[in-house]
């Protein structure tokens, strides 16, 4: 029974603590135990009796009696017979009720210690408390109770209790009840003195049976009695039990709890790691060197936290200064140190051992460690796991291995249950059959079986759990399942006994780790990935308005990688200072004023990043995140401004790239589109517009392929309502109608192919006072109306493609900026004949509204449109016709088209093809002027020079005059300037088009195309020669 | 190690591309698709080699497109535990060097760098003997075990080791130039 015996050790300890309780039950047993009957509590320890001898009972008495001695001895005024009481009452948990059983509890317990031990004790005591005042006759008086008591047990109990019995003596129905009895803090203990002094006083007619005070408990104390009355009346005029407090009753189930004893079972053995519970060393990692059981001591291996200077000061003895606050940090003791402070030293060789200690002021030392004697109360070794520093620490001035595996020993009593799994490579550690290496084939209790492929060994072998020790290689992927790094992948790199070296898939560092918190796994996680509702790598708004992306979850804190472009600044905050995600959908302009949108690859061309490139990951206040997996810092992420960034691969950049809002980028842009005069301002402005053309082309043509439709509301209280769809979200989508934004069921919009109307233009672009039919009955109306023409032209835009734009140009001999630009003028239509032939086909184009019956079409007709070599090279021979300017004459196929007029059916019909073209010429103006390109100017009443356009904003461009851009600066207008034709091996800009922005070489030219060599990508690609502008090096 | 293995895909085709150079189509599209791609069973699709068939082209409701089963030679390129390889080192860093052998990104962490070799800090970080005649820095050939694969969605990544005979630096440009 060697819990009993360590709880009966502990006790031991204990005296002084639980003294008034003891003294309570002891009273109680005078009073009521020898007549009381005898309870089923007893059995319980029927079987210690049994094993119990007459020899032992009296080694025992003597025993009790030398302790008793020492209770008196402790300035205590107690009877002998109370200290077995208060062992009693530690030991017994089951029943409190009879104060006898608990006495035999606790002779049965010492009974059935190990002989030897028990004499050693005895010895002990003997030598200790040999001149105790207590008297013999007192000692005989006990032993002669005790044999009584023994004796009549022994005639009763003379079997085994099994655990059927065992459970019969849990308190029933019929037993006395548990009350709780509220009473003033801190005078528990008091209370349970006072009611036992009542109960000496008032004899038999108290009839409550017990009074229990937990130390463990405050403010209450429990009483035991069969009536809630008899509790009432025995606490009735106590001083500091509550008049009127409630009476609450134990429920039966409860009762074993209410004085169960914690099983204290430590099983404490050399090299243990242990920490300490108390004093300096509070929480400090120690390593058993020796246990006294007996004694109740223990002796660790500490690193000492001494102030040798305080130290020092306070041996020679002067006034040291207390301050408590202060721990001094743990160092090694250095003797010499020590000795240069004039330290007394003594060297000493301890007996028991044969070992040298050095001794300072009566401290222990060695190795530089403190070895140091405490209770065995004062040291915890539950959960103890030592970190790695520690560990690290502890073996540096003895660097044995050894020392290593009594680490082991402790980390492997803190195993979880079920550590083992069938299937797991294990290694022996220990034993015989150390380094054997085997794989698990079942888990018993303690043994595992396990298969190794040692020839000669049976197999399955059984091992103890103990000695072994997870096995893995280095390659083998794994996952932390406990420790401070629980949750994270890595692979191994490196195995060192049981400490793995883990490259951890996150972070790409490296990670220490025992190999007994690991488990083999292809799982691949970062660790905890989410806090709250806070995920990594989520872009997060925080309390002082910056923001950043999540790059490390800690525990109960992120890492972010704050919005600064200029250098990465790292911010741990906590949860709570976090405001919120940021989710929003938008997107920027880059160094060329390309869209970028998230997941776009974009390359840093400035700062401190610079080069380099990756996906962007979120887009802020015009700051990007953006992931390279090559760089290896903040989880990958860079900060960088959008304007030092450039979009990369051409291919992704029309269709795809604008999967974003199309309506929130739209509205990004300089001016709003419902103005009606604002598409002029867009088609001089040129650039700006150009990226919302885009926009709109590429919402098209990408999954979203409602998105920006002008569909109407079939359903609902919006019935008949029409507005663009600005988004789709499952089967819902938004659409705006007129100023509101209003979320419809999908199938509750119909598309607007079937309605034929243009009323996406009429609702986009605030033509409200048009009727829907109106443009295609009266096809001279829109001629009257510029407005419209203009409003078409964006349509259009959503239609087109750039690629498109490059097929027109040749076509357009004049500069086709000047055309659009004239075209918004009203006055221009009848003094400037030259202009009509590219208005009519925009105006042929809208009446039809090709554009909502292109719009609809679900399956993303608009990537079709954004295909840019097919309907490059239909249209390209449509369009000669319009090529001669002569005026009126273009009217004519753009009247025809009125004529088929099927709306639907119009893409496909050749006239339409035409028209579709014609806004073409007009949009072209925002392929045109980029920075960097050399342009010919020609200002009315000047003569022409040339020049390299600086700057292009808000439809005009700053010129550098000369062919270099050396000479002045002046503002044009882009219908002043006209691009200079590169020439063969020049480098060109190319500004119009799929990879408009690139800059490259023009390695030839085969008619109107021209062969480029993109420098980006040294792609070679063919362009037309009109969007191809000789590029000058600012 | 490279493979060179029939792979099979379905491609879908938009009704545009349908003509007389719709085969050309499909393969230009399919080289778009898949080469660069990674699988955890084949690896990386290096390039595509050839075309074994096209299947029968089936058009799928409500879309117009048309999905057309393609049978396409490629090589693939597929690292694996213990393989030996050559690889480029991109990164340097204390806990090890960064090294990329085409697609495939390669650790190999310190301690699977010889034990004489030692981490110099500073401009151009990099291991080095101590009688400095070996060095690993940045755009240094190695030749590299690799003991751990991990695959993910869009890449491979492994832990290498130059702890072994006949590994190591082969070719430094550095130091050549």
């Amino acid at each position: 029974m060697p819990r009993h015996r360590d709880e009966d050790d502990d006790v031991d300890e204990e005296y002084a603590g639980s003294e008034l309780e003891e003294e309570e039950e002891e009273v109680e047993g005078r009073g009521g135990g020898g007549s009381s009957s005898r309870k089923r509590g007893r059995s319980n320890f029927i079987d210690d009796y049994a094993e119990e001898d007459s020899e032992e009972d009296e080694e025992d008495d003597e025993d009790y009696a030398s302790r008793g001695g020492k209770g008196g001895a402790a300035k205590r005024k107690k009877s002998s017979a109370s200290i077995f009481l208060d062992d009693q009452a530690r030991v017994d948990d089951e029943d409190e009720e009879e104060e006898e059983e608990g006495e035999d509890d606790f002779i049965v317990d010492n009974g059935t210690d190990l002989p030897d031990e028990r004499v050693d004790r005895r010895r002990y005591h003997e030598r200790r408390f040999l001149s105790g005042e207590e008297n013999d006759e007192d000692v005989e008086d006990l032993e002669r109770r005790i044999q009584e008591r023994f004796s009549r047990h022994h005639e009763e109990y003379d079997e085994e209790a099994t655990d059927v019995e065992q459970q019969a003596l849990l308190p029933s129905v019929r037993d006395p009840k548990l009350w709780m009895v509220k009473c003033a803090i801190g005078r528990e203990r008091e209370v349970a003195v006072c009611l036992m002094q009542k109960f000496i006083d008032r004899g038999s007619d108290l009839q409550i049976r017990s009074v229990v005070a937990l130390d463990h408990l405050k403010n209450y104390i429990y009483v035991e009695a069969d009536k809630e009355a008899h509790v009432k009346e025995a606490i009735k005029g106590m001083r500091n039990i509550y008049a009127n407090q409630k009476i609450l009753l134990v429920p039966i189930r409860e009762m074993t709890d209410v004085l169960a004893v914690e099983s204290k079972a430590i099983d404490l053995s050399r090299d243990t790691w242990v920490r300490m519970k108390i004093g300096t060393y509070k929480g400090d990692l120690a390593k058993v060197v020796d246990v006294d059981n007996v004694r109740q001591r223990v002796t660790v291996k500490l690193i000492p936290r001494i102030d040798l200077q305080a130290l020092a000061s306070k041996l020679d003895g002067r006034e040291v200064a207390k301050k408590k606050a202060f721990v001094p940090p743990p160092r090694f003791m250095n003797i010499d140190e020590a000795r240069e402070m004039h330290i007394r030293v003594e060297r000493r060789r301890d007996s028991m051992t044969g070992d040298y200690f050095e001794n300072i002021a009566g401290m222990l030392f060695k190795d530089g460690f403190l070895y140091k004697t405490v209770s065995l109360k004062s040291v915890t070794a539950q959960n103890v796991t030592p970190t790695f520093d520690e560990l690290e620490k502890f073996n540096k001035p003895s660097e044995n291995g050894e020392s290593d595996f009594g680490g082991l020993s402790t980390l492997f009593a803190n195993r979880k249950k079920g550590h083992f799994m069938k299937g797991d490579a294990v290694i022996v550690i220990k034993g015989d059959l150390k380094n054997l290496k085997g794989w698990v084939e079942k888990v018993d209790e303690e043994n595992v079986l396990i298969r190794s492929e040692m020839k000669g060994l049976p197999d399955p072998l059984a091992v103890n759990e103990k000695e072994l020790c997870k096995y893995f290689e280095p390659g083998n992927h794994v996952k932390v399942v406990s420790g401070t790094h629980e949750g994270a992948t890595g692979m191994v790199v490196k195995v060192d006994q049981h400490v793995l070296i883990i490259l951890s898939d996150t972070t790409k560092e490296h990670v220490r780790v025992f190999a007994d918190h690991v488990v083999e796994s292809s799982e691949v996680t970062t660790g905890v990935t989410k806090i709250g509702d806070y995920e990594l790598h989520d872009l997060v708004l925080l309390d002082n308005l910056s923001f950043g992306v999540i790059i490390r979850l800690e525990n109960e804190a992120f890492q972010i990688l704050k919005g600064v472009p200029d250098r990465p600044e790292v911010a741990l905050v906590k949860l709570r200072e976090i405001k919120c995600k940021l989710e929003r959908k938008i997107s920027v302009q880059d160094h060329y004023k390309n869209v970028i949108a998230v997941k776009d690859d974009v390359r840093v061309i400035e700062g401190p990043s610079k080069g380099k490139q990756g996906p962007v990951r979120h887009i802020y206040k015009g700051v990007l995140f953006i992931y390279d997996r090559h760089h290896l810092e903040h989880a990958g992420f860079i900060c960088a401004k959008c304007t030092s960034c450039v979009v990369v691969g051409g291919s992704r950049s029309g269709a795809n790239r604008n999967s974003g809002d199309s309506m929130s980028r739209f509205s990004n842009f300089k001016a709003p589109a419902p103005v009606p005069s604002s598409p002029r301002r867009f088609q001089r402005g040129g650039m700006g517009y150009n990226s919302g053309g885009r926009g709109r082309g590429g919402r098209g043509g990408g999954d979203n392929s409602l998105l920006g439709t002008t569909v109407k509301i079939r359903l609902g209280p919006f019935k008949g309502y029409r507005g663009p769809v600005v988004e789709e979200k499952g089967n819902s989508v938004r659409v705006e109608l007129e100023m509101k934004i209003v979320t419809v069921a999908r199938d509750a919009i119909s598309d607007n192919v079937s309605v034929s109307t243009p009323s996406r233009d009429t609702s986009r672009y605030s033509m409200g006072s048009e009727t829907p039919m109106h443009p295609s009955r009266t096809p001279l109306h829109p001629y009257m109306t510029p407005m419209r023409d203009s409003g078409a032209t964006p349509i259009h835009d959503g239609m087109r493609t750039p690629m498109r734009d490059r097929a027109w140009n040749p076509y357009t001999p004049m500069s086709p900026p000047r055309d659009s630009w004239e075209d918004g003028n009203p006055g221009s239509w009848g003094t400037s004949p030259q202009y009509q032939p590219g208005s009519p086909p925009s105006r042929a184009y809208e009446a039809p509204t090709p554009g909502s019956g292109w719009a609809s079409t679900p399956g993303g007709s608009y990537s079709d449109a954004g295909t840019p070599r097919d309907h490059g090279s239909a249209y390209a021979n449509a369009p000669s016709p319009y090529l001669p300017s002569t005026p009126g004459q273009p009217m004519t196929p753009s009247s025809t088209s009125y004529l088929p007029g099927t709306p639907g059916g119009q893409p496909m019909t050749p006239g339409t093809g035409l028209d579709v073209m014609s806004p073409v010429i007009g949009g072209d103006a925002e392929a045109w002027f980029m920075p960097d390109i050399l342009v010919d100017i020609h200002k009315a009443g000047e003569d022409s020079d040339v020049g390299v356009i600086r700057d292009v904003s808000d439809g005009t461009c700053k010129v550098s005059l000369g062919s270099s851009g050396g000479g002045d600066t002046v503002m044009a207008l882009p219908s002043e300037l006209e691009i200079v034709p590169p020439r063969k091996n020049d480098r060109v800009k190319i500004v119009g088009g799929q990879y408009r922005g690139s800059i490259g070489k023009l390695i030839g030219i085969d008619g109107s195309d021209g062969i480029v060599k993109i420098e980006d990508n040294l792609d070679v690609k063919i362009l037309d020669l009109a969007i191809l502008a000789k590029f000058v090096q600012s | 190690m490279f493979f060179h293995i029939v792979l099979e895909r379905n491609m879908q085709l938009h009704p545009r591309f349908f003509g007389r150079n719709l085969r050309e189509n499909l393969v230009s599209k399919l080289m778009k698709d898949v080469e660069g791609t990674c699988s955890g069973r084949h690896g990386f699709v290096v390039a595509i080699t050839g075309i074994e068939s096209v299947g029968k082209g089936l058009i799928r409701d409500g879309t117009g497109f048309v999905t057309f089963p393609v049978k396409y030679q490629c090589v693939v390129f597929r690292p694996f535990k213990g393989e030996i390889l050559e690889a480029v080192v991109t990164l340097v860093n204390k806990m090890g060097f960064f090294a990329e052998a085409g697609p495939v990104q390669i650790f190999v962490s310190k301690h699977l760098i010889p034990d004489d070799m030692e981490f110099q800090a500073g401009d151009m970080p990099h291991y080095t003997t101590s009688d400095g005649s070996v060095k690993i820095q940045k755009e240094c050939e190695v030749r590299l075990k690799i003991i751990g694969t991990r695959v993910d969605a869009t890449e491979i990544f492994c832990v290498g080791t130059i702890k072994d005979d006949f590994l190591g630096v082969i070719n430094d440009p550095a130091s050549t130039a």
